[in-house]
């Protein structure tokens, strides 16, 4: 699904590599987290796998893009955007302010790809189905909650079908509530073989609950690449800047006060905690 | 609109009464929309018959007058004006009001794209009328936080005045970080894709409907040739 080889991409103006050398193989049907600290080129990557670099962001690209299939340098965001879906981080911003209810909301993109009337019909249900927003279908986009509206942006670019979906953090403004029906929903997605999704994440607890693979960028370079248990109990994970969980951070305080542990990793989630202090 | 202001000034000042009387107030009853659309008409027409009033029957100059105001005689003839250049007005706004009431603007948007128009003037369009609500949602969140910052925003009208200036540089700095974002989404769901495109929205178009429309054309430009006509031959 993604192929990159010794890319280096340099913004328009800046002496710094935003990425430098970086080497990726994704396949389909897997949901991977990128992680990394502020600055380390996290949303670069969401924007090169998405072609809006270099096709809207300007700069100094080099080394092999291709993404479904598609090298990106050589093609359009028209194009792309029949195969690559992208998420953002504000889902305020993601309502296009064209229209007026959130049926006619998802189904925007796909007039814009000149999808027939009565197949559009049917995605946009399934659409709204998937992302549990059937109920609210006749309601304003304006009038949802914040974690409704990124269900919204999900479910639109969902409709489209996209062979790969780019979310970069996509619950960075969202509370608690609306973090969990964003992560749930794209586990399900995935499991049920929609598609394939890429999302920049602060988030350990909930990455290392829903990933397949993580990806950790540091400083624009690949710092490590593995399971979420591999990476997030990794001793070098605090030097890649990823912020212990609580749950690990317990699980060490009880391990210096003697607790032995039933198993050999450091619990992420609360199962993985139960499991562990069982 | 064009069409509308032509034939505003082409029919007989009485007539836009008329049509308003007759025409867009029964229409306007019959969609529920009286109140709404008779208050808003007032308050769109007031600012400019009070002067027009004031201005045509004060300083028509000549003519039987009707009282005297000191100084000022106010003439017959200058009401009679007034009341014809207010009569335009009332229906050229009741019209649109009207209009704008009952049609959704993505609708008409629509219709228009299906003759000819740019499907980016109706992103446009649309996008702009829907933005109004969401630029004043952020001016009062950016005004509450001045204000738990210590800013006076309320009290007399100088203070409000003085108020708005601190807003409008973090009002505009804020709206232009949303522009690129914004912009991506758009790109996101394929908006700059060359290509035919389709709509969800299907436009409802009975020969009844089609029919009115050629009578209302040809109407209005029977109306405006008679007119034209009036005033050569004068």
């Amino acid at each position: 699904m993604i192929e990159l080889d010794g890319v280096t991409f340099t913004y328009a103006g800046e002496a710094t590599p935003a990425l430098q050398q970086l080497d990726l193989r994704i396949g389909a049907g897997e949901l991977w987290a990128v992680l990394g600290p502020t600055g380390a080129g996290k949303s670069t990557l969401c924007s090169l796998l998405a072609g809006f670099i270099p096709h809207f962001y300007r700069g100094s690209l080099r080394g092999k893009v291709r993404v479904a299939g598609i090298d990106v340098p050589g093609s359009s965001l028209g194009e792309m955007s029949e195969h690559v879906g992208s998420v953002f981080q504000n889902p305020f911003n993601q309502v296009t302010g064209a229209r007026y209810t959130v049926r006619e909301e998802i189904g925007f993109g796909l007039e814009n790809l000149g999808v027939p009337r009565p197949a559009m019909l049917e995605r946009i249900e399934r659409s709204l189905a998937l992302t549990g927003l059937s109920e609210l279908a006749e309601r304003s986009p304006y009038a949802l909650s914040g974690g409704q509206q990124q269900r919204l942006a999900i479910a639109s670019i969902l409709a489209l079908r996209p062979k790969l979906m780019i979310l970069d953090e996509p619950t960075s403004q969202l509370d608690p509530a609306g973090t969990g029906q964003v992560f749930t929903l794209l586990r399900d997605l995935v499991s049920a073989g929609e598609t394939t999704v890429v999302v920049a994440e602060q988030r350990l607890e909930w990455v290392a609950r829903v990933a397949d693979r993580c990806l950790v960028l540091q400083s624009g370079t690949k710092a490590a690449e593995g399971t979420p248990s591999d990476v997030l109990s990794s001793p070098e994970a605090e030097g890649w800047g990823l912020c212990e969980s609580r749950f690990s951070r317990a699980a060490r305080a009880a391990a210096a006060q003697g607790i032995t542990p039933q198993r050999p990793q450091l619990p992420h989630t609360l199962d993985q905690a139960v499991e562990y202090f069982r | 609109m064009g069409l509308l202001l032509a034939v505003a000034f082409a029919v007989p000042w009485w007539a836009c009464y008329l049509t308003l009387g007759l025409l867009v107030l029964p229409l306007a009853a019959l969609g529920r929309l009286f109140g709404p659309l008779t208050r808003t008409l007032w308050k769109l027409v007031l600012p400019f018959a009070v002067p027009i009033l004031l201005i045509q029957g004060f300083f028509w100059g000549e003519g039987e007058v009707l009282f005297t105001l000191g100084p000022l005689s106010f003439y017959r003839l200058g009401l009679i004006f007034a009341a014809a250049s207010i009569g335009r007005i009332a229906m050229l706004g009741g019209c649109f009001l009207l209009l704008s009431m009952t049609t959704r603007i993505d609708m008409l948007m629509r219709a228009l794209v299906e003759r000819g128009l740019p499907n980016q003037a109706l992103y446009l369009v649309v996008t702009t009328l829907q933005l109004v609500p969401r630029f004043e949602a952020q001016a009062h969140r950016i005004q509450d936080a001045q204000r738990a910052r210590g800013l006076e925003t309320e009290g007399s009208i100088a203070r409000r005045a003085r108020a708005l200036v601190p807003l409008i540089g973090p009002l505009l700095l804020a709206s232009l970080m949303d522009v690129e974002e914004r912009a991506l989404a758009l790109e996101a769901r394929g908006f700059s894709r060359r290509g035919p495109r389709t709509s969800l929205v299907t436009l409802r178009d009975t020969p009844l409907q089609r029919w009115l429309r050629l009578a209302l054309w040809l109407l209005a430009a029977t109306l405006i040739l008679y007119r034209l006509v009036s005033w050569i031959t004068r």
